[in-house]
């Protein structure tokens, strides 16, 4: 297709015609229209976190600010309950860039580490919801460099020691009953021919152990800990050293266990109230178009393969589809005429929103009803344009 | 037909058929059925199209939220029966493991000689498995193998393997350390690497890996006619002056194509002979290519080839002796980089071996075929998209002698196109 033709750019209006050869095509720049439903896409996203709560069993809480733990450039965040506290409170998704042990051998579902996007990472440090923390410095001071002393050591072994012997118990627990869940069936086959005297009950070995782990379970000083032992993460507590507790807990075999996160037996290096000065992180010039739509109440994930910088879904993407495909500018950067055409065709070709923008700069202050309430710097003043394909 | 297959890598490309689950975020409702023995992978398209603040929905998002939760909430426990226990060595920023159990060991890690051993010629070198950063922490992620920090240095009593490490030391020490020691693993090339293990692929670091190590030998080339063909050669330029001297040469001589006519009067008996006479544009011809275009040329370090890999159900693998590798990939930040020049895609190409299409293939199957491929593999923050990027040769496949080249097949009989490919 040649864009030979006449091309009329009628700039006070929202509408600009292209005619080609071949077909008539018009491009809508709706700037208000967008606005407007921005709105009202925020107002029913507000109603979410309430409901949310109202169903899930038991929502993590997780205290502000939280760590987000910085290596090679990249903000990495390690523990669940952080994960979905941010979905669901300040609408963060990030890329899950890790594998599920439980499904290894898949590339659909991914697990932690989530790595956040340098934009996500700025923006919670510029709300004050999260700081920077460099884990490899952390790591390197606590486990190489003796920054543990020998009764956090002691505590930390415990702990993983006490997790293993739950996850052992467990796993035994389960196989029996999956047993006798097989066993029951077959016998209401009415084949009872090959099956021993003694199949239905548990294991003798096995019993032996469960009582042992129930034994140690229940010795007084442990009681402050039983809440702690389905934990996916040691609770703090555990940090308390029970030097006694390796001699005791021997004869059951714990699992060995690899935990998630560092935190125990790493401690946050900053206490919640001095974190007044931190680095706010580096983020692209697109940074004010992502701040503006996240600020709007959308979900921002990046786009690349959609052929855009980001995606802007209306709600979480577990659940919507995404409604844009967001390219950041800067005011008065030039681009080709040819992009605008091939975005907007991309666009509707799947059934998505083309949008541009930026921040305006600051001499056009009269423009106040599109800025953010937030009164951030970076959101005053972000102008977006929506392009689509008129059907004429 | 082999080829076709490799067409078709990765799986669920934007032309095949099937929608690729891992474009968008997918529903963790459904991982159950997946992780399932008769696994089944949920349909798209279960998405609403935006909130409507009904009671059902907002049930819905929770219950996935709830279900996302569960599933990385989950605990990575080994059992005694397959403990495989792991030292870290900050030294080097690798791992070894004595003896580890396990089939995903018959395709990882090295036994080191006793001069590359970092920890030297002791007796168990022989079963000091050492695993690179990325090995370990995709093994680590998916639960098989345990690793410890380095014991301390005074003997701590009871800890003679070290404390744990968790999945967060791991990407500390393995990701966030690579630059302390040298190492050239980023996380867009971890990101690559985990993504083609998981989905079953054989993956090695490339010789590019962290140098312009590239391999230009002579299978990057194509071969030189050589002295079999030399009477071929022979006859055919005699044959040529014949027709030269008879003045009916198909070829435009030089002055033809600075003054004029191109298409000269005279009796034509088919298109073909005109096209030819029509056809000026000098092309690239990847089969005439028998050496470097320029010795120095370097290839970029934002495009080299970063990794080898194998099909899952490779045969002719070998750890020891892996051969040639099914495909080549080069990892490509995509925030740091942008669409690659022709000057960079050419140098990148040019440490590819030289792998021509069938004679009998379909003209345009050859033409996405290639002479010479690449894959690049290119990370937005952690998502990947695959590319595959091949040589074309636009010019050789002229359109108007289609019909008399035919399908192939006519010289099927004649060894088989494994045997011929090379040599033209």
């Amino acid at each position: 297709m040649r864009l030979d033709t006449k091309i009329a750019w009628h700039s006070t209006g929202t509408f600009v015609h292209f005619s080609t050869t071949h077909e008539k095509i018009v491009l809508q720049a709706p700037t208000c229209d967008i606005e407007s439903r921005l709105e009202r896409q925020d107002q029913s996203l507000r109603a979410l976190p309430d409901l949310d709560m109202a169903t899930t069993t038991s929502p993590p809480s997780v205290s502000e600010p939280l760590p987000i733990f910085k290596l090679a450039q990249k903000y990495l965040l390690y523990d669940a309950d952080t994960v979905a506290y941010l979905r669901r409170e300040h609408n963060i998704c990030g890329v899950l860039i890790g594998g599920l042990a439980q499904a290894p051998q898949q590339n659909v579902f991914s697990g932690l580490p989530l790595e956040l996007l340098p934009e996500e990472a700025r923006l919670l440090v510029e709300k004050r919801v999260a700081y920077v923390e460099d884990d490899t410095i952390n790591h390197r001071r606590t486990f190489l460099e003796g920054g543990l002393g020998p009764e956090e050591r002691r505590a930390y072994q415990a702990a993983l020691r006490k997790q293993g012997v739950a996850a052992a118990g467990e796993q035994t627990r389960r196989s029996d009953r999956r047993k006798e869940v097989a066993l029951k069936q077959k016998s209401e086959n009415g084949n009872w021919n090959d099956l021993p005297e003694d199949m239905l009950k548990p294991s003798p070995g096995r019993s032996e152990r469960q009582e042992a782990s129930i034994n140690t379970d229940v010795r007084p000083h442990d009681k402050q800990d039983d809440e702690a032992l389905f934990d996916s993460t040691p609770s703090p507590v555990l940090r308390k050293a029970h030097g006694s507790r390796v001699s005791t807990s021997a004869e059951v075999a714990p699992y060995a266990v690899t935990p998630t996160t560092s935190y125990p037996p790493l401690q946050s290096s900053m206490s919640p109230s001095e974190s007044v000065h931190v680095d706010v992180p580096d983020a692209p010039q697109s940074y004010p178009i992502f701040r503006y739509l996240h600020d709007q109440g959308y979900f921002l994930a990046p786009g690349l393969r959609f052929g855009c910088q980001y995606m802007a879904y209306p709600g979480d993407p577990l659940r919507f589809h995404s409604h844009f495909l967001v390219n950041g500018l800067d005011w008065d950067e030039e681009f080709d005429l040819l992009d605008l055409v091939s975005g907007g065709r991309l666009g509707t070709g799947v059934k998505k929103g083309f949008l541009l923008g930026g921040l305006e700069e600051v001499s056009a202050g009269n423009r106040g009803q599109g800025a953010a309430k937030s009164g951030d710097e970076t959101a005053r003043g972000v102008r977006s344009f929506c392009i689509e394909w008129g059907g004429m | 037909m082999a080829d076709a297959e490799e067409d078709t890598f990765p799986r669920g490309g934007p032309s095949g058929e099937e929608p690729d689950l891992t474009d968008e975020t997918q529903d963790f409702r459904f991982l159950a059925a997946i992780s399932r023995e008769d696994a089944s992978i949920p349909k798209r398209g279960e998405k609403d199209f935006e909130p409507h603040a009904t009671t059902l929905q907002s049930n819905t998002l929770a219950a996935s939220r709830q279900a996302m939760h569960n599933a990385l909430s989950f605990q990575r426990v080994h059992t005694p029966k397959n403990h495989s226990l792991a030292t870290y060595h900050p030294e080097t920023n690798m791992a070894y493991a004595y003896t580890p159990r396990g089939p995903l060991f018959a395709r990882m890690g090295a036994v080191l000689s006793a001069t590359e051993d970092p920890l030297g010629n002791d007796e168990l070198r022989g079963k000091r498995l050492w695993l690179l950063p990325e090995e370990v922490l995709y093994l680590m992620d998916r639960g098989t193998i345990d690793v410890r920090w380095p014991p301390a240095g005074e003997g701590g009593e009871g800890e003679g393997e070290g404390l744990v490490m968790s999945l967060q030391g791991a990407y500390a020490m393995f990701m966030g350390d690579e630059g302390r020691v040298g190492g050239a693993l980023t996380f867009e090339r971890y990101a690559v690497y985990s993504n083609l293990k998981r989905a079953g692929y054989t993956v090695h670091r490339a010789p590019s890996w962290d140098s312009d190590d590239g391999e230009r030998g002579s299978e990057c080339y194509a071969t030189i006619p050589g002295m079999t063909r030399a009477w071929h050669v022979g006859l055919f330029n005699y044959y040529t002056s014949w027709w030269n001297i008879w003045g009916t040469d198909d070829k435009v001589t030089d002055t033809e194509r600075a003054e004029g006519p191109l298409v000269r009067n005279k009796l034509y008996r088919s298109y073909p002979e005109i096209y030819r006479r029509l056809a000026l544009i000098p092309y690239h011809d990847p089969t005439a290519q028998f050496g470097p275009k320029d010795p120095e040329s370097a290839t970029d370090p934002a495009f080299r080839i970063t990794y080898h890999v194998w099909k899952p159900g490779s045969t002719t693998y070998k750890k020891s002796a892996p051969g040639p590798p099914d495909f080549r990939v080069a990892v490509v930040n995509a925030r740091d980089s942008a669409v690659p020049t022709l000057e960079q895609i050419g140098a990148l190409l040019e440490t590819t071996p030289y792998k021509p299409p069938p004679d009998n293939m379909q003209i345009y199957q050859k033409l996405k075929h290639g002479y010479k491929n690449v894959i690049l593999a290119i990370v937005d923050q952690g998502v990947v998209s695959y590319l595959r990027i091949a040589d074309a040769a636009f010019g050789r496949e002229k359109s108007f002698e289609r019909t008399s080249h035919g399908r192939g097949g006519k010289r099927g009989g004649r060894g088989g196109r494994g045997g011929r490919g090379r040599g033209r």
